[in-house]
């Protein structure tokens, strides 16, 4: 399925107008032009460029960017850690809080606090991410001067606190992105395990309803969100593209916008590979949470 | 040449800043008004200036993708053999003096003796031999900027400190055109690959500057601190530290925050909530640099000089100055700019007034007569066209506005916005396009022969291609004079010229507005890019 991804991503962004960055620019002479697409080897056939790419790839090596000549790999693992603890945190903070607000929701199904909930989810889902950011920048960083503004730590110090205060502001953002998702999906989740039989025997039996919630109906009503979850991940993964660039934080979206703005060609691939690496992995580990939450299918 | 600003989500960001940020404005821009910092005694040594980029940089000059983002640093620590004088006239760099042999065809530079790389070695002329003849020469390598340096034979190194550079052509610009993103660079480092050398262009480049790379940290920033083997006087400032900051809103509010001390505002929309804040002031400065809109000239409604003329007096130029530069910048009616202040001539400032009768009238001269519909025709076809808009800076407003203000006169425009690399691709390499609106950026020098020369129709710079032997002749002339009133004479010729003949339709000269922290000094009345040549000048005021 990688080679696939790989194979697609080739041959469209070579297909796309346009061209390499350094060729692409106002100031570049004919003959420039020319020289520069023999340097980059970019005046031989699309097919032969993917087949060497992929001889190199399935040794690990990505090519080199077109951009600044240094290895894909390289580029890309400078960038990965911090998008992952970008994408991480705002995972984390999504389902840290929209379980439990989906749970609140389903329990007090059309009472005051569904709706609020409902209501801010549906904002939460319909403000851009640019316009969040800024927002949290100008109130946060500008105004109340208690968190920094952008980039991943200060210039003078590098501490782990340090790096805590710079990653809330870009996670919340993030997060945005798919939490309501999750507490949407929890809220419709849970309200249908709760008509089923067995929490009814639950309660029946006097259990209490604290017990009946979380032993009984949320555990069940967990295995939707899950997968859910797991499809939300590339639309995380995009979110970082913007989140990224509003916040300076040098994370892969903002390699990618870099790397399709300029049309680097090896990089766009390789970062396609890797992206499709992380959704390969994103789905395995769905389908492990879904055997610790329900046993039944760990035979499966 | 073009300065490629990248702002990925300049315009929809724009919008929503200029609504939270103009709420708290008071009163309006004050165009060309300067408020500099006052003078704070005498400079002090010590304290570091944070200045966002909105890309990484490429720590090289003659590299292709060494684009705008990379200005700031490679001028800061690479040195030419001249640099732009705060009155942009070439001043001493690297060499110490020069002069021009008898017949033109030559130029003599004195070097500086005693410079050394930033890695302790001695500079010498073999360096700037290196630097031209292996580099910039080398069609096959395609180095940034080449195209300026076409009259260049070759560069000899006549002892190791003074060096020849021989001519195919009389270049009278070629002081300043050396100060131009021209810096030398170390033929100890980088003879075996002086282009595409990444420790170099992307880590610690050796370098003569006052200051040197301390770190580069890929999507983060890069350091400068002082080089001990600088020349000249000990720079005052510690460090200058570049962030990488992509969003140009989020540029602004780290201003706001106190976490950036000099920056350029490329949201002027955003430039009086600026002045409202503390410790930072707003200072307009004058570019080398000016819009234009190019029509075609191969297609044959657009070589009536008549029907030029009537675009010009139909679009409103103040009204779009007003509307997306908040009144920082001033009617072109030529390419030389105001910045050229020895050069530039002022009565050609109001040649083209707002006048939508007068441009019917020259359309109307031009066989152009209205139709049942109002749009204009000639021989029942109406006067139709399509520009091509690239997706950058303020290209997207500006078009909107020529595009009614052709409407209000008949001619119906239809805008066909493209995102950036596509649009250069279709308009600049194939020169598929109708009419488009950009803008050039040049050496403070008013050669402007590459953007204007026949022998550059249809390929090269001259993107309207436009060919008159008239002009051509001017722009010979103009390399060939070598006194300054020689030139001067030859250029206020060229401007009334173009101004007449409209081979681009000139549109405005922008300003360039930095917002600076009250606590920096010593910074030159330059545009911020090229005050990069003075960091060494550069203190802060001990809070």
């Amino acid at each position: 399925m990688i080679v696939f991804a790989s194979a697609l991503t080739f041959f469209f962004v070579n297909l796309a107008p346009g061209g390499p960055a350094s060729i692409m620019r106002f100031d570049v002479s004919p003959e420039q032009r020319e020289a520069l697409i023999r340097l980059m080897g970019l005046d031989r056939p699309v097919p032969q460029r993917y087949i060497e790419w992929l001889a190199g790839a399935l040794h690990g090596d990505l090519g080199t960017s077109l951009l600044t000549n240094e290895p894909v790999t390289g580029r890309i693992a400078d960038r990965l850690p911090n998008t992952l603890t970008l994408a991480g945190s705002a995972l984390l903070i999504s389902i840290v809080l929209g379980i439990p607000i989906g749970v609140v929701q389903a329990v007090r199904r059309g009472k005051p606090i569904d709706h609020l909930l409902s209501l801010v989810s549906a904002i939460g889902l319909s403000v851009p991410v640019f316009w969040l950011g800024i927002v949290l920048i100008l109130v946060f960083a500008v105004s109340l001067h208690v968190l920094p503004s952008a980039g991943v730590t200060s210039v003078s110090s590098d501490t782990f606190g340090d790096r805590l205060a710079h990653l809330v502001l870009p996670a919340i953002a993030l997060a945005t992105t798919i939490l309501p998702t999750v507490a949407r999906f929890t809220r419709s989740s849970m309200i249908e395990v709760l008509h089923e039989d067995y929490v009814r025997t639950a309660t029946s039996k006097g259990l209490r309803p604290r017990t009946v919630m979380m032993r009984h109906a949320l555990r069940n009503a967990l295995i939707p969100v899950v997968s859910a979850i797991g499809a939300l991940v590339p639309r995380l993964i995009g979110g970082t593209v913007v989140t990224e660039a509003v916040f300076g934080w040098p994370g892969m979206g903002r390699l990618a916008l870099e790397a399709a703005q300029g049309r680097d060609y090896p990089l766009v691939t390789g970062l396609t590979v890797v992206v499709a690496a992380i959704a390969v992995v994103a789905t395995l580990l769905v389908d492990l949470a879904y055997t610790r939450i329900d046993p039944r299918l760990r035979l499966a | 040449m073009l300065f490629q600003v990248r702002h990925p989500f300049a315009i929809p960001a724009l919008v929503i800043v200029g609504a939270l940020l103009v709420s708290a404005c008071t009163g309006a821009a004050q165009p060309g008004s300067s408020t500099s910092p006052s003078a704070q005694g005498a400079p002090v040594a010590g304290g570091t200036v944070t200045i966002p980029i909105g890309a990484d940089p490429t720590l090289n000059p003659w590299s292709p993708n060494a684009f705008v983002e990379s200005l700031f640093i490679n001028r800061a620590i690479f040195e030419g053999l001249t640099k732009p004088g705060k009155d942009l006239a070439p001043a001493p760099d690297l060499a110490e003096s020069w002069n021009t042999a008898a017949d033109g065809l030559s130029w003599t530079f004195k070097l500086r003796s005693g410079v050394k790389w930033s890695d302790g070695n001695a500079f010498s002329a073999d360096d700037v031999a290196f630097t031209f003849n292996d580099i910039v020469l080398k069609p096959d390598l395609g180095a940034q900027n080449r195209a300026s340096y076409a009259a260049v034979k070759s560069v000899t190194v006549v002892d190791p400190n003074t060096v020849r550079f021989d001519l195919s052509r009389k270049f009278a610009a070629l002081p300043s055109f050396l100060a131009y993103n021209s810096g030398i660079l170390p033929k100890h480092i980088l003879s075996s690959n002086p282009l595409t050398t990444a420790s170099f262009n992307k880590g610690v480049p050796v370098s003569t500057g006052p200051f040197k790379v301390e770190k580069y940290t890929s999507g983060q920033s890069v350091s400068l601190v002082r080089n001990d083997n600088y020349f000249g006087p000990k720079p005052y400032l510690e460090k200058v530290v570049f962030t990488v900051v992509p969003d140009p809103n989020t540029q602004i509010a780290q201003a706001l925050a106190g976490d950036v001390t000099i920056m350029i505002l490329d949201n002027k929309a955003a430039v009086d909530r600026v002045k409202t804040a503390n410790g930072l002031a707003v200072v307009s400065r004058p570019l080398v640099q000016y819009y234009w809109l190019a029509l075609n000239q191969t297609d044959t409604r657009f070589t009536d000089v008549r029907v030029r003329q009537a675009f010009v007096h139909a679009i409103d130029r103040q009204a779009i100055i007003k509307s997306v530069e908040s009144g920082y910048g001033s009617i072109a009616n030529s390419p030389i700019t105001p910045a050229l202040a020895a050069y530039y001539d002022p009565s050609l400032a109001s040649k083209y007034p707002y006048d939508q009768a007068k441009a019917k009238d020259l359309l109307a001269q031009a066989g152009w007569t209205p139709g049942p519909d109002g749009v204009l025709q000639k021989n029942g076809q109406p006067f139709k066209f399509t520009m091509d808009v690239g997706q950058r800076g303020v290209l997207e407003p500006v078009n909107a506005l020529i595009q009614q203000d052709l409407k209000k006169v008949g001619v119906i425009a239809e805008l066909n916005t493209m995102e950036w690399n596509a649009y250069i691709q279709k308009d600049v390499v194939r020169r598929e396009y109708t009419a488009t609106v950009n803008w050039w950026t040049y050496p403070s020098d008013p050669d402007v022969f590459p953007y204007y020369h026949s022998s550059a129709a249809g390929k090269g710079f001259n993107i309207p291609g436009y060919q008159d032997p008239k002009l051509d002749d001017l722009l010979v002339q103009g390399q060939s004079a070598s006194d300054l009133d020689a030139r001067k004479a030859v250029y206020k010729q060229l401007q009334a010229y173009t101004s007449e003949t409209l081979p681009y339709l000139f549109l405005w000269y922008p300003q360039e507005i930095d917002v600076i922290s009250t606590s920096l000094n010593g910074v030159p009345e330059l545009g911020l890019r090229d005050a990069m040549h003075y960091l060494g000048e550069w203190w802060l005021a001990k809070k």
